[in-house]
């Protein structure tokens, strides 16, 4: 769901203050960390905490949970963001962790290095250029879903045990008539791909399966609230 | 009034006047005129004529008719473009007016005296023009009881680079190295001099039966210093074959001190042959998208562009990145973006319709925005920058779109922490890595799609997830309103914008359906 993460987020240059930015406005709890020789960054009212990053202690204090938080990498470097990816990976093996990268070469570098998904800054830039100049309504479609420019979101739901869509098949499911649009499955009995061609086979949908649906955020409750009723 | 001042102020109101007088600077001086390449080319095969006939006329008897067309009609055509060059070079009747109205201000009486002169002062300026004086040359053959005129004939040869677009630029070369060049004409001067009265003073006095006096000398030690070494003149005493020694090497030395300027200045002038080239490809171009900063992101904006087969050229201050930008395959010149020369040449006003600020300078940025927009405001520009203040001066100053890297970043983060698989789901078909696709098909008037019901087109059958609908509004001022999941009695009608997932094929099928 939107919003209620908790994530530490490391680094406070440029790209850290939008990261901040974004993820307070989405509702999500962001702590801030810096390295310690970072000078100290005024008129900001917000928390930051120095450490030292090649100190483990120093990061042991920051008590993360694995399982809760979600660890984003924004430093202004790529050595230093490598550094700690590297670091956190070595200390928990089964947190989410993010980096901003600023080269495909880095991106190879962070993703061998343990980063769960990596955000190049300028690949993202120039494809958002580019698709603004040759297809402009899709841009501009995207922006309305996924930078929720209005009620209109895209979100996964897991299908749960015992759900009264466990083991219904997937042309069952009345999304048209719920004004929600179905993305893409992901059919565990076929591996965690994600599958966009649904609509040639009809998956049968059993417990752990992910749908990804587009749709007004009053529709998608609707559609919560129905899938959690139990058979 | 004067009656001349009045056919001066009548000309300059004349709308006709002026279109005929366009028209031929057009034809005459504009190289980026469409039809100018047919009056060069048709220029150029009548002075090869001309050339031909004269040569076949030293040896052979050429008929009457073609002696006729050389005199008569070659002629004409050259005196023509002689006047009209001399007609578009600039106006009289503006030279008139000013005259006029300086003597009104001043209150003075308008003196013809005065008028003719400055006339006469403005068109000798043309007429003592390098190229207006080969011109006039190249007229000069026409006049056959002159023999000797004949020779001029080759200055029609001359007139040839005038209308071949890369020759003119050598011209400039020779300009560009004129200190070089006359320093090293003085050397060579010097040691001929040196050389020539030294042979003469050796061998002049009857030593050697081919020296009868100093013009030998000189044309001796010319032919030994230039290496061409005829032959015909030789040194016979010990001392005249030293200096022959002497001025050999020095020659050698000269020569190729000659040739390296000339080929160094030749690659100087053919990186500029080439932007003109680059300039001069686009002129028939429209739509075009120039970027501005090859760096990081101009690179990968530039990949992108490519790919969807947009028209661009991409602009850099720096040569080497302006280099490397030719050498990727582009259109690139080497230019200063905020200045406005580089966009007057490429055509602000009618090829280009995006401009993409991408240094990684804001303040470069801003400063090429505001020059494009001031040059013509209809053009979109999309300025990168990496600060919020600077985005808001930049919105500020008419920039249409603003990028920051970080805030995509910052986005990008955002939706990740919210739903990862989305996340991903929209990653595999915004960067199109897989073969699912996210595109976009505009309803054109008369197209199959206008008048439908969305449940009248089969999207499910052709595998299409239909997202949504933009719907184009009434006035400029209001966006376009985008209908999510339409329903199916969501009439679509012209201008609608559809934005549509699927497999490439589907959309391909799609497209050429309904397209």
């Amino acid at each position: 769901m939107y919003g209620k993460k908790n994530i530490v987020l490391f680094g406070y240059g440029t790209t850290g203050k939008q990261l901040y930015k974004k993820l307070t406005e989405a509702g999500n709890r962001v702590r801030v960390v810096v390295e310690s020789d970072d000078e100290m960054i005024e008129g900001e009212d917000i928390d930051i905490l120095k450490i030292n990053i090649k100190h483990n202690e120093d990061i042991f204090s920051l008590a993360i949970d694995p399982r809760c938080d979600l660890l984003y990498c924004g430093m202004g470097r790529t050595a230093k963001n490598l550094f700690l990816v590297l670091r956190l990976r070595a200390l928990y093996p089964e947190a989410t962790i993010l980096s901003i990268s600023n080269s495909p070469e880095s991106t190879r570098k962070l993703k061998y290095a343990g980063a769960n998904s990596v955000i190049d800054l300028y690949e993202a830039t120039a494809r958002r250029t580019v698709s603004s100049l040759t297809k402009p309504a899709v841009t501009k479609a995207l922006d309305e879903i996924v930078y929720r420019r209005n009620d209109l979101r895209m979100m996964e739901m897991a299908i749960e045990k015992y759900s009264v869509y466990d083991g219904k098949k997937l042309s069952e499911i009345p999304f048209r008539k719920f004004g929600i649009i179905l993305i893409a499955i992901i059919d565990k009995e076929l591996g965690d791909k994600l599958i966009f061609s649904y609509s040639t086979i009809d998956h049968m949908l059993d417990e752990d399966d992910v749908l990804v649906i587009v749709g007004k955020e009053k529709d998608l409750a609707k559609l919560q609230v129905k899938m959690l009723k139990k058979n | 009034m004067y009656k001349l001042v009045k056919t001066a102020y009548f000309i300059e109101g004349s709308g006709r006047y002026r279109v005929v007088k366009n028209f031929f600077y057009d034809l005459l001086e504009n190289n980026q005129y469409r039809y100018k390449k047919f009056f060069d080319i048709f220029m150029i095969l009548v002075i090869l004529s001309s050339v031909t006939i004269l040569v076949i006329d030293v040896r052979e008897h050429i008929p009457q008719w073609l002696d006729d067309y050389d005199l008569y009609f070659v002629t004409t055509v050259f005196v023509a473009e002689y006047f009209l060059r001399m007609w578009v070079y600039s106006d009289i009747h503006k030279i008139i007016i000013d005259e006029y109205e300086e003597s009104l201000f001043l209150n003075k009486p308008f003196s013809y005296a005065k008028l003719t002169w400055n006339i006469l002062r403005n068109k000798w300026r043309y007429v003592t023009s390098i190229s207006a004086l080969i011109d006039l040359i190249a007229i000069l053959p026409s006049y056959r009881s002159l023999r000797i005129l004949r020779v001029f004939v080759l200055f029609r040869a001359f007139k040839m680079l005038r209308y071949t677009r890369s020759l003119t630029g050598f011209f400039f070369v020779l300009k560009n190295k004129k200190f070089e060049l006359i320093t090293l004409a003085t050397l060579f001067l010097f040691f001929i001099f040196i050389a020539g009265i030294m042979l003469y003073v050796f061998e002049g006095d009857n030593d050697n039966p081919n020296i009868h006096n100093l013009f030998d000398a000189f044309y001796w030690a010319l032919v030994t210093i230039s290496t061409v070494g005829y032959g015909d003149i030789s040194p016979v005493t010990p001392e005249g074959r030293a200096v022959s020694m002497l001025i050999i090497v020095a020659g050698v030395g000269l020569l190729s001190f000659f040739t390296s300027i000339i080929v160094s200045s030749f690659a100087e002038r053919l990186d500029v042959l080439r932007e003109d080239r680059v300039i001069h490809e686009t002129a028939k171009k429209k739509n075009m998208t120039v970027i501005c900063g090859y760096g990081v992101l101009g690179k990968l904006v530039a990949k992108g562009l490519k790919k969807e087969n947009v028209e661009f050229i991409i602009l850099d201050i720096n040569p080497a990145l302006a280099e490397e930008a030719h050498n990727a395959g582009y259109r690139a010149i080497c230019a200063d973006a905020t200045k406005s020369t580089i966009f007057e040449d490429l055509g602000i006003h009618k090829r280009i319709s995006n401009v993409l600020c991408l240094t990684s300078d804001d303040i470069q940025n801003a400063f090429i925005a505001v020059n494009v927009k001031s040059l013509n405001e209809k053009v979109t520009v999309t300025a990168r920058c990496s600060d919020d203040e600077v985005a808001k001066n930049l919105e500020f100053a008419g920039v249409d779109k603003v990028i920051m890297p970080e805030e995509v970043a910052g986005m990008m983060g955002m939706v990740y922490a919210g739903e990862p698989v989305a996340f991903d789901a929209l990653l595999a078909i915004v960067e199109a890595k897989g073969k699912t696709l996210i595109d976009e098909v505009k309803v054109l008037s008369g197209s199959q799609l206008q008048d439908k019901t969305i449940d009248e087109i089969e999207f499910e059958q052709m595998r299409i997830i239909l997202l949504g609908i933009f719907k184009k509004s009434d006035s400029k001022d209001r966006p376009d309103t985008f209908v999510f999941n339409p329903a199916v009695e969501y009439m679509i009608c012209s201008e609608d914008m559809l934005v549509i997932i699927g497999y490439d094929i589907a959309i391909a099928n799609f497209k050429k359906r309904y397209q």
